[in-house]
């Protein structure tokens, strides 16, 4: 156990020596800033920029429930600019140490794959989850001053939800930096990958439970109709799986050296 | 401690870089793995380092396999990286931490061994503005840092300058006292310094084993070496018919006349050239191959 906390350490070390701590929390609160301000002013925005002419602006369109805005947050930010970001962050997780043979020269130390890998998932996803729910709690603050109010125990079991989609979004990102080595590369597959799982959800009813942004699918019809769909539960199993399906697949690369073959 | 590499065998894709490799190490000797460029040797350390997997064979340190005895092994790559953001000293403290030495003993080792390396006013900089002999030693220090009871170097000083190559190979002398000690090169001449066995290997398999001591009486031979005006050539041919004379071969201005017995023949070869009247230039008995000799003829020949 102990050179995992060893990992652990210098990865969090590493976040303050690159400021990574201080941006990624700072770029999800703007994010998190952006849709109940723009939901709100947009109108006014409109009507003092736009040629007004011409334009009717249907008043109940503006009267949006507070729990529709923050739903939006998680499924227009989050899910767009928000996994973008998750994965550049995160690109060079495992490939950096490749690249530069440190990954090789940590394991001539006794130390398990196991642990390395554990090492950097929860560092890495416990500063995503930092980022994410700071960014996540300034839009609740907004949505609550410029909409209606979200019952707080609605907005902490999305969140709890919207987490687990993370939680893959996160895993799946070190899978594909063990396998691949160009930076580039693991950018495009990362995020086309994430963002076609976000898109497809609503195809089928199959598809979405075996889907792990069906999470965050699940967390939004949370925030706005306050009640969750039963299938949840599946989902989240499933959402699991996969998870452990990439760390899996990351630790038999690491294991059998495949990262080894130039 | 004993190290035994047992019929090690590693292919890449249609290449075999090692090729059914044994040998064994015991307590206290360096031995020097040596070999041209794309000899294997890198792929080897790399398989005793528990880098790379072997696909046949196996590599024991005192009877159970390396991947078990992480502990007892002291690596230092061939470009030691390390982390860029750190410094020196955290450096230390990482790696040894991940080899099991708690903190504070870390703490207290640390300057000890940062003074042996001659790294002690540099502790506090950044990795990244090291020279590249500066890296090397603080990646000796790293793999001293668990007090190993083997050293596997990859090529300590092939990439460094005079001065860093000096600096670092003192180094190791010094190390070599109180420990094990396996490095590949293809400077000879560092070898030849540093170790006192040899195992030369080629193509991925290993053609020589042996000490410098035994290598150059193997390789002494009753050789003289001549140099005469150009006028009188035609003598060698009369020297090819002599009966003690093995072998006459030109280089460039030279004759390698070898002898049956170079302490009864060299003065009858003189006798022989002053009775031709020949004009000798320079008459040398030959000292020993270098090792650099015997080393382009091991591995251009075999």
């Amino acid at each position: 156990m102990k050179p995992f906390f060893i990992l652990m350490n210098k990865e969090y070390f590493q976040m303050i020596r690159d400021f990574k701590i201080i941006w990624l929390p700072i770029v999800f609160i703007f994010l998190g800033m952006t849709q109940p301000v723009l939901t709100y002013y947009l109108p006014a925005i409109l009507g003092a920029l736009g040629g007004g002419q011409g334009i009717t602006i249907d008043p109940t369109m503006v009267q949006q429930e507070g729990g529709q805005v923050l739903a939006t947050t998680l499924g227009s930010q989050f899910d767009q600019l928000g996994i973008m970001i998750i994965v550049i962050s995160m690109m060079a997780m495992i490939q950096a140490d490749k690249a530069s043979g440190m990954l090789a020269f940590i394991l001539t130390r006794p130390v398990t794959v196991w642990s390395y890998i554990a090492g950097k998932i929860i560092s890495n996803y416990l500063l995503v989850i930092v980022s994410v729910t700071f960014g996540y709690f300034v839009s609740y603050l907004y949505v609550s001053y410029l909409f209606t109010d979200v019952p707080i125990s609605h907005m902490l079991l999305a969140l709890l939800i919207y987490l687990t989609w993370v939680l893959f979004m996160v895993s799946f990102t070190l899978m594909i930096s063990t396998i691949f080595n160009g930076q580039g590369v693991i950018a495009l597959i990362g995020i086309v990958f994430l963002l076609i799982c976000r898109m497809i959800i609503g195809i089928h009813p199959t598809i979405d439970l075996i889907n792990p942004a069906g999470m965050s699918q699940h967390a939004m019809s949370l925030l706005v109709t306050g009640s969750v769909d039963s299938s949840l539960y599946v989902n989240l199993i499933i959402t699991f799986l996969w998870v452990l399906f990439t760390l899996l697949v990351s630790h038999f690369w690491i294991s059998q050296k495949k990262f080894q073959q130039d | 401690m004993k190290l035994e590499i047992n019929n090690v065998s590693k292919r890449f894709k249609d290449k075999t870089a090692v090729n059914q490799f044994s040998m064994e190490l015991e307590i206290g000797q360096c031995v020097g793995l040596i070999g041209p460029n794309g000899a294997g040797k890198s792929t080897l350390i790399k398989i005793i380092a528990d880098i790379l997997h072997s696909d046949e064979g196996e590599v024991l340190l005192d009877g159970k396999r390396i991947s078990k005895m992480k502990r007892e092994i002291g690596y230092l790559p061939q470009y030691p990286n390390f982390f860029q953001w750190m410094t020196a000293r955290e450096t230390l403290l990482f790696m040894g931490q991940l080899s099991g030495i708690s903190k504070k003993r870390l703490i207290e080792d640390i300057p000890t061994i940062l003074a042996k390396v001659g790294l002690t006013g540099e502790q506090n900089r950044k990795v990244r503005t090291f020279s590249g002999g500066m890296k090397q030693r603080l990646g000796i220090a790293q793999a001293l840092l668990h007090k190993p009871s083997l050293i596997v170097m990859d090529e300590p000083v092939s990439a460094l300058d005079p001065i860093g190559r000096r600096e670092v190979l003192n180094l190791i002398q010094e190390i070599k006292k109180e420990t094990t000690i396996l490095l590949s090169t293809h400077i000879l001449s560092d070898a030849e310094e540093i170790c006192e066995r040899f195992v030369i290997i080629k193509d991925g398999t290993k053609i020589e084993d042996t000490t410098m001591t035994e290598l150059i009486s193997r390789n002494h031979e009753p050789v003289v070496y001549v140099e005469i005006a150009p006028k009188d050539h035609s003598w060698i041919q009369l020297v090819d018919q002599l009966p003690y004379v093995k072998k006459t071969e030109m280089m460039g201005s030279k004759v390698k006349i070898t002898l049956e017995n170079i302490d009864v023949h060299k003065n009858m070869l003189i006798q022989n050239a002053l009775d031709n009247d020949v004009d000798i230039v320079r008459f040398e008995v030959s000292g020993n191959d270098t090792l650099e000799e015997i080393f382009l003829k091991l591995v251009v020949s075999a």
